[in-house]
C-alpha cells in the first residue's frame, strides 16, 4: 500500500469515529430517564394544551397518565388497545403495566387527535 | 400552521413503531462495519469468482415439476385472483387502512413479502406476475385465433429500464406522499390503492400489447424489475427453462448491463430513505418547508405533497450523487476502463445495500402486519365486521412476539451484511476491470467510502427513530 492511500485511510477511519463520537455524544443520556408520577394531559377544544404530551418508561413500569377534557369523545390507547370515554368537562385515568417494547399512539378517536406519544423502552 | 404530526403508511396499519436503535449500538455497527471493510482490503482476492461462476441446473424431474405447464396456470390464476380481490375489496370494503385487505396485501404481503422471498427462492413473483398471466393467456388465445403471433414494436433499446425506475418512484410517491388529508399525511386509503392498481393494471396490459409480454416484464413492468432485481442475490434461478443455481450474489454481475438499471437501484435505496427519514432525520426540514410553501399560500394538502415530493426526489439525487462521486473517483485510477462503463459496471453492487435498507426499516411492520393479514384480514377482508370466514376475524396483533432487542439486531446485523455483500461484489468486479491487481485494490478505496456512506447513513436514520 502506497503512503497517499494510506493516509486517505487513516483519515476515512478518523473521520468515521469523529462521526460515531458526535451522535453518540449528541444523543448520550436520553434513554435513561423514566416519566415519575401521574401526568395530566389537558384537553381544550379538542386538543392537548402543550401540544402531545411524552411519557417515557422502561417495561414492567407502570404507566400512569389523566386526560381532562372538554370535549366529549373515546380516548384510545394505540398497540395496547385500551379504549375509554371522556365526557365532556369530565376526566378519564389511564393506569396499565408498560408490557409492550416500542413507540404508541394514544389518540381521541373521533377527532383522530394524537394526544399522547408513549415510549417504552426494554 | 405547524406540522402536527406525520402518519405515513406503516402507521396507520400498525399502531406501534420501532424505537430507535440506542447511541451505544450505533456506536458498535458503525465500528464493526469499518473493521470489516478494512479487513476486507486486506484479504482481497485477485481474480474475479462471482463473474466467472457457471449457472448448474438442477435435476430435471424438479424442473419438470416446478416450470410445467400446470403450475404456470395455477400460479398466473391466484395472481390474478388475488390482484381482482384486492381491488374488489379496496373499492367495496371499509375505508379503514388497517381493516381493508387491500392495503395490508399489496403494500406489505406482496410489496415487502416478494423481496424477502426473491432473495431466498430466487423470481417467485414472476410466476404469480397478474399482468403478465393475462398478457400471456391473451397473446395465446390470439395467436389460436389468428393462426399466427401478434406483432409488436420492437422496444427502444436505449429506454431500457427507464420506465421501471420512474415507475418505482411513482409506487412509492403513492404509498408515502399522495394520502394527505388537512396538512397531515394519513397514508393511501383502501379505495385510492384499488383505483391505482386498476390504472397500473390498463398501463401495463397496453405496453405488454405493444411491446411484447416478456419485453416489457424485463424492462417497463415495475414488480417484475424490481423483485427481479432482487432476487439476483440469491442463489436460486430459471434458465433456459430449467431450474439451477449459482454462487450468492454471482447472478447480480449480470443484471445492470440493460440501461436505466442503475436508476432502478438508486430509486430504491432512496424510498426507503426517505420514507425511514421522513420523521426523524427529515422531519425539521420537512416541517420547516412545509411552513413555507404554506405561508406562500399553497393549501395544507399541496403544500405537503410537494415538499415531500421534492424530499423524496432530493433522496434520489442524494443517493445518484454520492454513488457517482464514487464512480469518478475510481474512474482517475490509470488502467480502469471508461467512466460510462463503469458507472453501469459497479451499478449491481447498491442490490445488497437496497435489500439491507429494506429489512432494516421494515422488517418489524412486515410481522407484525402478517398477522393481521392471516387472521382478521383473512376473515373480514372487507372490514365491514359482517364475515368471519376463518373464525379469525376477533383477532389482534401480538405486539410481543419481537422485543425491542430483537429488532435493534435484525436491523443492525442487516445493514452490515448488506455493507459485506456490496463490498464483495464492486472488489469482485474491480479485479475484473483492472488487469493488475494492485490498480484494483485502489480503486476500490472509493468504493469502500460510498458503502461506508450508505451503511452509516442507512444506521444513522435506524438511530434517530424510523416509521
Amino acid at each position: 500500500m502506497n503512503s497517499k492511500y494510506t493516509r486517505v485511510a487513516v483519515g476515512l477511519v478518523v473521520l468515521a469515529i469523529a462521526v460515531v463520537l458526535l451522535v453518540v455524544l449528541s444523543s448520550g443520556g436520553s434513554s435513561d430517564s423514566t416519566t415519575k408520577g401521574i401526568t395530566t394531559i389537558t384537553i381544550k377544544n379538542g386538543k392537548p394544551v402543550g401540544g402531545i404530551a411524552h411519557l417515557t418508561y422502561n417495561e414492567g413500569e407502570q404507566v400512569r397518565f389523566k386526560v381532562d377534557s372538554d370535549v366529549s369523545d373515546e380516548v384510545h390507547m394505540h398497540g395496547y388497545d385500551i379504549m375509554k370515554d371522556v365526557k365532556a368537562g369530565g376526566s378519564v385515568s389511564f393506569d396499565f403495566p408498560a408490557t409492550i417494547e416500542g413507540v404508541f399512539e394514544a389518540e381521541l378517536e373521533g377527532r383522530k387527535e394524537q394526544i399522547l406519544e408513549l415510549t417504552v423502552n426494554p | 400552521m405547524t406540522l402536527a404530526f406525520l402518519l405515513p403508511l406503516a402507521h396507520a396499519l400498525v399502531s406501534r413503531r420501532d424505537l430507535p436503535i440506542p447511541a451505544w449500538l450505533f456506536a458498535w455497527g458503525a465500528s464493526i462495519v469499518l473493521i470489516v471493510s478494512f479487513f476486507a482490503l486486506s484479504v482481497a482476492w485477485r481474480s474475479p469468482r462471482f463473474e466467472r461462476d457457471r449457472w448448474r441446473p438442477l435435476g430435471a424431474a424438479l424442473s419438470r415439476a416446478l416450470l410445467g405447464y400446470p403450475v404456470q396456470v395455477l400460479c398466473g390464476a391466484i395472481g390474478v385472483f388475488l390482484l381482482g380481490f384486492s381491488i374488489y375489496a379496496g373499492l367495496h370494503g371499509t375505508e379503514a387502512p388497517d381493516r381493508n385487505f387491500a392495503l395490508t396485501f399489496l403494500f406489505v404481503t406482496c410489496w415487502l413479502g416478494f423481496p424477502l422471498f426473491s432473495v431466498v427462492l430466487g423470481d417467485v413473483f414472476r410466476p404469480f406476475n397478474p399482468w403478465r398471466a393475462i398478457g400471456r393467456t391473451v397473446g395465446g388465445a390470439f395467436a389460436a385465433i389468428a393462426g399466427q403471433r401478434f406483432a409488436h414494436l420492437p422496444y427502444p433499446r436505449r429506454l431500457g429500464r427507464w420506465p421501471a425506475a420512474i415507475g418505482l418512484l411513482a409506487f412509492v410517491w403513492l404509498e408515502v406522499v399522495y394520502g394527505v388529508s388537512g396538512g397531515v399525511s394519513v397514508g393511501v386509503t383502501p379505495n385510492t390503492a384499488a383505483t391505482a392498481a386498476l390504472l397500473y393494471t390498463v398501463y401495463t396490459l397496453a405496453m405488454m400489447a405493444l411491446f411484447g409480454v416478456e419485453e416489457w416484464c424485463g424492462t417497463g413492468e415495475v414488480f417484475s424489475v424490481y423483485f427481479g432485481m432482487l432476487s439476483q442475490l440469491g442463489v436460486f434461478s430459471v434458465e433456459d427453462g430449467r431450474f439451477g443455481r449459482r454462487m450468492p450474489l454471482a447472478a447480480s454481475t449480470h443484471w445492470a448491463t440493460v440501461p436505466g438499471s442503475l436508476a432502478v437501484v438508486i430509486a430504491s435505496i432512496a424510498s426507503t430513505s426517505f420514507d425511514g427519514a421522513q420523521e426523524g432525520a427529515f422531519k425539521g426540514a420537512i416541517s420547516r418547508t412545509f411552513d413555507w410553501f404554506s405561508e406562500a399560500g399553497l393549501s395544507l394538502t399541496a403544500s405537503l405533497r410537494l415538499t415531500d415530493t421534492i424530499f423524496l426526489l432530493l433522496c434520489f439525487g442524494g443517493v445518484a450523487l454520492i454513488y457517482l462521486i464514487g464512480v469518478r473517483g475510481m474512474a482517475s485510477v490509470s488502467g480502469g476502463p471508461p467512466l460510462s462503463k463503469l458507472r453501469t459496471g459497479f451499478a449491481h453492487t447498491l442490490i445488497p445495500i437496497a435489500f439491507a435498507y429494506l429489512v432494516a426499516h421494515y422488517f418489524s411492520l412486515f410481522v407484525f402486519q402478517e398477522q393481521a393479514q392471516f387472521t382478521y384480514l383473512l376473515s373480514d377482508p372487507l372490514g365491514t365486521a359482517t364475515t368471519d370466514i376463518f373464525g379469525t376475524a376477533g383477532a389482534g396483533i401480538d405486539y410481543k412476539v419481537l422485543s425491542a432487542n430483537a429488532i435493534w439486531y435484525v436491523q443492525v446485523a442487516a445493514l452490515v451484511i448488506g455493507h459485506v455483500a456490496g463490498l464483495t461484489l464492486a472488489h469482485d468486479r474491480a479485479t475484473a476491470y483492472w488487469g493488475d491487481y494492485r490498480q484494483a485494490a485502489r480503486s476500490q478505496y472509493w468504493m469502500l467510502a460510498v458503502m461506508v456512506s450508505f451503511t452509516c447513513f442507512g444506521l444513522y436514520l435506524l438511530s434517530v427513530g424510523n416509521a
